[in-house]
């Protein structure tokens, strides 16, 4: 018999609906009706449910065990975010979990594990990414914010932009320039900054989809501690390099996307049928064999984690094609909504909100395809990959 | 979940590439392309004997129970080398429309087509009932058989066709000798052979209705849903083919002193194709499974989704390849303008995408009530 195997063992069935079970009880109403408007979380909504999950022990999920992950399989993991996705409940915020926590039991010293660790796997401390700069976006190496070595510390001159929810975030991972006459990439070090620490100022940039989650943070003479360097100087490039390839398994967004499909569904099968042009639903058919393509090529990088290979080729275009769905997915929403679709912020829904609000998605949706990498640069590294240049 | 192919199938496709490397080519693919009998009785024998006539089909019925993955991997290798020999529009096929049916004529031509001794071709498809092949509008009236088929793979050799055709409001599956009929050969897109059957009061022997009813509706189906996936399977092979053929060309060729790979908007276009080749290897393997599904909602809406995304991004893959080799992209002598065809071909046969995707919405509406 073949082994490609697309079904879920009974012992992962029982997972799910254990999971499906919890998230009923645990996901509150106003979470929710968040995320069925396709809308942002607040900070205390955001927190309430990171630390929700912290408390069960269920959000540094690709984490070791040793470090407080709960242990579970690439497959649960998927299984997991899907669940959670589909229950209405937010993705978590990527900073703390997914980024500088791998980085710390990594790449850290012992001290360093102790005194950071326990806050991320609990949902406590809120942590935010200093990579880009004004002039350093996709060319990511030549960042100048500047770390000199003093006596007892380092102190940090620069800025840093496109810094998502640096005002609400109590801590700060840094790439800084602590070299300036060696090769750029090998003078970068990976520093962790407390917000609260003097100098540092955050200044909000309000995005088109009308929120601010968005900043600059700008650094006047900052004092960092030594022991905040994480590795050894000259060390960042590899570490920022390390976590592009670290988590592959949830980077496609399929959880996410199913819920989006699974909305725009219920508003095609909501409207009546003579109002609903021929295209619009093609093209979420389209959209949703489209959606069917990326899971099984997510699940071919689930099953290479669960049975220790390495990620295969299928994984390299999984950011592309995730944030490329993403973005036609809200879109769809936006042209399903039509005149509903223009309603930006009124108090009582102007027919259904869902719609009203479609746009503040598709807004925002269309930075998925430029942050993290953008999906020009992605091609850029793939192509070298390619063509071995 | 699992996505590793077994040592089984594996060594099936592997034995595939090899035998294919050794018993065809560019020259042979073009040689062949000029004849009107596509059989080539050494290889066609070779073929029955490394066991691919028997592997579709059950053990019960003198198959070698293999699945339909194995076969896909076979055909994605057919297709990687352009190789048109009828494999599975006069074994696969005929094969799967009898293996179902509990008949003992059913059962002797289904072992005759095992044994390489029957060539028997599938007539689905007539020019008014278009992709319909539940609704032919070929007709059977007390024994006698009145109407056409077109479209009908027969590789310029089979002796006989088992075609789908209406009898009162019941489908029915007739077995009928071409030497019946009067028959129009002609080459299809992908340098196969093709005919258009004319069934002129054919008087049918007492054994040629081999099913009626719900069964010739089932054996229907579900060979079409195996052919929806070899088809995808097909043009992965190729699409797969013509990517390393053109990433090797933006390697070699030179332009302004430098190989065009070497320009961004060629890398891009290149890891496009990649990308699209990668989610195309996914859907194979979806479909691989799906499409032998005994829940028929299951099957029929992973055969839409694949054979529309194939239709899609594979036919994409073939025109990008055009695009990034230039002129001689486009030129006879060049492989890869025939994998093109065949692409097309595949895109276009048993259900093209604007019809599969019409499908697949169709049933996710049912789906979802």
């Amino acid at each position: 018999m073949y082994c490609v195997n697309l079904e879920f063992t009974d012992e992962e069935i029982a997972f799910r609906d254990m999971v499906r079970a919890w998230m009923k009880e645990n996901v509150s109403d106003d979470l929710r009706r968040v995320t069925a408007r396709g809308d942002m979380t607040s900070k205390e909504q955001q927190q309430r449910w990171e630390k929700c999950l912290g408390e069960k022990g269920w959000l540094a999920l690709t984490w070791p065990e040793q470090y407080g992950g709960p242990g579970w399989t690439a497959t649960q993991r998927y299984i997991f975010d899907l669940e959670r996705a589909m229950a209405g409940a937010p993705p978590t915020s990527p900073f703390g979990v997914s980024m500088v926590g791998p980085v710390i039991y990594t790449f850290g010293s012992e001290a360093q594990k102790q005194r950071w660790l326990p806050g991320i796997v609990k949902g406590d401390t809120l942590w935010c990414q200093g990579y880009s700069e004004p002039n350093a976006g996709s060319d990511l190496a030549s960042l100048k914010t500047r770390a000199e070595r003093k006596d007892d510390h380092y102190l940090v001159n620069g800025q840093k932009i496109w810094t998502t929810q640096a005002h609400w975030a109590d801590m700060i991972f840094c790439l800084v320039r602590t070299d300036s006459t060696v090769k750029q990439q090998q003078g970068i070090s990976f520093l962790l900054i407390d917000m609260k620490t003097p100098g540092i100022e955050v200044r909000p940039i309000y995005t088109i989809d009308g929120h601010h989650h968005l900043n600059e943070v700008y650094f006047s003479d900052v004092q960092v501690p030594l022991e905040n360097l994480v590795g050894t100087e000259g060390m960042g490039w590899t570490i920022a390099k390390f976590l592009l390839t670290h988590e592959r398994t949830t980077i496609a967004g399929v959880a996410d996307s199913h819920h989006a499909m699974a909305r725009l569904k219920e508003a095609l099968h909501a409207a009546p049928r003579f109002a609903v042009p021929a295209q619009a639903r093609r093209r979420i058919a389209e959209l949703e064999i489209e959606l069917m393509a990326l899971e099984y090529t997510n699940f071919r990088t689930v099953a290479a984690t669960d049975e220790g290979r390495p990620f295969g080729p299928e994984s390299s275009g999984l950011k592309i094609k995730g944030t490329e769905l993403q973005q036609k997915l809200s879109q769809t929403m936006v042209e399903l909504g039509g005149l509903m679709s223009l309603v930006w912020d009124s108090e009582e829904p102007v027919g259904s909100d869902q719609f009203n609000n479609s746009p503040r998605r598709y807004n925002f949706l269309r930075a998925s395809t430029i942050y993290g990498g953008s999906n020009e640069i992605q091609k850029n590294v793939l192509a070298k990959m390619l063509l071995g240049l | 979940m699992d996505f590793k192919l077994s040592e089984n199938t594996t060594m099936i496709a592997d034995t595939a590439k090899r035998y294919l490397k050794d018993q065809y080519s560019f020259d042979i693919y073009r040689s062949v392309l000029a004849q009107t009998n596509h059989l080539e009785s050494s290889r066609w024998e070779m073929m029955q004997e490394l066991g691919w006539f028997g592997l579709p089909f059950s053990e019960a019925v003198g198959g070698y129970g293999g699945d339909l993955i194995d076969v896909a991997m076979i055909v994605s290798e057919m297709g990687a080398s352009l190789c048109l020999d009828p494999y599975v529009d006069m074994v696969v096929a005929p094969g799967k429309l009898l293996e179902s049916v509990d008949s003992e004529p059913a059962r002797q031509l289904l072992a005759s087509i095992i044994d390489g001794k029957s060539a028997v071709a599938c007539g689905f498809y007539d020019i008014h009932s278009g992709y319909d092949a539940l609704s032919p509008s070929l007709v059977i009236e007390g024994n006698r058989l009145s109407g056409q088929k077109s479209f009908v793979p027969n590789g310029g050799f089979a002796q006989s066709v088992l075609v789908t055709a209406r009898r009162g409001k019941e489908l029915a599956l007739v077995h009928v000798r071409l030497s019946d009929c009067e028959v129009n050969n002609h080459r299809a897109l992908d340098g196969s052979r093709m005919s258009s059957i004319v069934f002129d009061d054919v008087m049918l022997d007492d054994d040629a209705i081999i099913a009626c009813g719900a069964e010739a509706e089932s054996a229907a189906t579900q060979t079409l849903a195996w052919l929806q996936a070899l088809d995808c399977a097909r043009m992965y092979g190729a699409a797969r083919a013509l990517y390393e053929k053109t990433l090797d060309y933006a390697k070699t060729r030179k332009q302004f002193a430098v190989h065009i790979g070497s320009f961004q908007v060629i890398q891009h276009y290149l890891v496009d194709m990649f990308i699209d080749l990668q989610q195309l290897e996914s859907m194979l393997l979806m479909v691989s499974i799906k499409a032998a599904s005994g829940d028929a909602a299951e099957r029929d809406r992973a055969c839409a989704a694949a054979k529309a995304y194939f239709a899609d991004k594979a036919v994409r893959i073939a025109q990008q390849a055009i695009q990034i080799h230039g002129g001689v992209g486009v030129t006879e002598e060049l492989d890869v303008g025939h994998y093109f065809r065949l692409i097309t071909h595949c895109s276009l046969s048993h259900g093209a995408g604007d019809i599969q995707v019409e499908r697949f919405a169709a049933l996710s509406e049912a789906a979802h009530g």
